[in-house]
């Protein structure tokens, strides 16, 4: 089973992909993908019900979220109402100890995506101030990854043991899938998915050429 | 730039409107603007063409004569182009006189490969003679932290 | 182009706009925009830029003018356009769209982006709501 784990629709800022044109794209495109989870940037949106969206089109739709640390962004899932008042999502300097304590504690699992990248990704900041506890997972694809940085997470990741997931970080509807996670196992819910992603059963995957 | 200061700012400045002016469309301007992109289609490149109007993007560069009201608070540094968008309600055609109005649409902070940024969204609202709705740019600038 | 010939999913052809220093010069005096950032490799480096910049504006023209061509007569109602990286002037740019809407009033949407042929990063992303004929 296929999943894309770091898509955002137009509930982010410079997200510009409405969810049901992900849906038919991925359909017409004929992608590999079971399913979506949507990461929208420093929010968890606890609205939208995408189900009507799952049945038309035979696809897993999950909601998570992309948060903001001082070790660069971290996509979190498995996101609770006790996760949200734990932390504040709209924030731009989270302690990151601070987001993989709170996802742990609160029964989710959190992931510092495109880590190769300056800034914004945690290899960046290791450089300084060496690495951080308890990171287990990274996002090794990232489909909006500029040449160099995906390199860089791979390398990283094997060097300090961590594990890898993939995700295209579409911000636009062309962009779905072109990278993914490949999971052992059927994932139905959110607590599959984070089950997943604890266990490791799971291999990250990319498209990009 | 902390966040506290990001949402008391928006407070206070989103949705005011701080500068009004007045312009006639320059008929060379739009047509050096649309030669330049690469446009060929004559509406756009053909002074002559009974259709002959403004290129989709030609209304954004009016933005960047003006940036922020006069007693706006100092943000961060500099000031990068981070987007555009233009809506569109009807072509804008040479000689027309238009007004617009500017105000910030909305100001958030977030973190990207350049370090700390504050997003300001600047909206230019163009309205024709009559005062209908010609066309709506947003400009989101970007300061540095 | 005919709304019934358009298909989800459809390629518009890619197009290589001109980003030589001339008409960068040519776009930016139209836009009265003639800053040394965009005209003056040297200049810009004191910015601490890699180069002279193409404005970001300049990208989203040529954008229109390739959503234009594809489909001559056609509107464009909106074009929202997000600047992620600087393309440099004199580099070599690729713009591509797709359709990835069709509504049943005639209007198409499509995802457009501009990505530099040498570095191979994302310039310029975003999307067109655009009326066919």
């Amino acid at each position: 089973m296929i999943l894309d784990l770091h898509t955002h629709s137009v509930r982010s800022d410079d997200g510009r992909a409405k969810v049901a044109n992900y849906c038919q794209w991925i359909k017409k495109k004929d992608l590999p993908l079971d399913g979506v989870v949507l990461t929208e940037h420093r929010q968890f949106d606890a609205e939208s019900d995408y189900r009507e969206l799952e049945d038309q089109y035979g696809l897993l739709i999950l909601k998570a979220s992309e948060v903001e640390t001082d070790y660069g962004h971290v996509l979190v899932f498995g996101v609770n109402e006790d996760m949200v008042h734990a932390f504040d999502f709209a924030r731009i300097d989270n302690p990151l100890p601070e987001v993989l304590a709170a996802a742990k504690s609160c029964g989710g699992f959190a992931v510092p995506c495109h880590p190769g990248r300056r800034n914004v990704g945690l290899f960046s900041h290791y450089e300084e101030r060496g690495p951080v506890d308890d990171v287990e997972v990274v996002e090794i694809y990232n489909g909006g990854s500029i040449p160099g940085e995906d390199e860089r997470s791979r390398q990283e990741a094997d060097r300090y043991g961590y594990r890898g997931i993939g995700g295209s970080d579409s911000h636009i509807v062309s962009r779905i899938g072109l990278c993914a996670t490949e999971f052992a196992d059927d994932i139905a819910t959110m607590d599959d998915l984070v089950s997943a992603l604890r266990t490791g059963r799971c291999e990250a995957r990319t498209w990009r050429t | 730039m902390a966040n506290v200061d990001i949402a008391t700012i928006r407070d206070e400045w989103v949705g005011r409107v701080f500068q009004e002016l007045d312009l006639v469309v320059d008929r060379e301007r739009m047509l050096d603007w649309a030669i330049s992109c690469g446009e060929t289609d004559p509406r756009f490149v053909d002074p002559d063409h009974p259709d002959f109007q403004a290129s989709t993007a030609f209304p954004t560069h009016i933005n960047v004569a003006r940036m922020l009201p006069d007693d706006f608070p100092q943000i961060g540094t500099g000031g990068i182009d981070g987007g555009k968008s233009i809506e569109w309600q009807r072509p804008m055609r040479a000689g027309d006189r238009l007004h617009a109005e500017v105000q910030i649409a909305d100001i958030y902070a977030k973190t990207g490969r350049s370090g700390t940024m504050v997003f300001i969204v600047n909206r230019m609202t163009f309205t024709d003679a009559d005062g209908a709705p010609v066309a709506t740019v947003d400009w989101r600038m970007i300061r540095q932290g | 182009m005919r709304i019934e010939d358009v298909e989800l999913g459809d390629e518009l052809p890619e197009e290589r706009p001109d980003v030589s220093l001339e008409t960068v010069r040519r776009f930016v005096k139209a836009a009265e925009m003639d800053f040394p950032r965009f005209t003056d490799h040297e200049a810009a480096r004191a910015e601490g830029l890699p180069g002279a910049v193409i404005p970001g504006i300049m990208s989203q023209g040529q954008l229109a003018a390739m959503i234009h061509r594809w489909a001559p007569g056609c509107s464009i109602l909106s074009l929202d356009t997000i600047f992620r990286t600087s393309m440099i002037v004199g580099t070599p740019v690729v713009c591509r769209g797709a359709v990835t809407d069709i509504d049943d009033d005639g209007i198409v949407e499509i995802d457009v982006t501009i990505i530099s042929e040498t570095s191979g990063a994302t310039g310029v992303l975003g999307t067109a709501r655009v009326r066919l004929t």
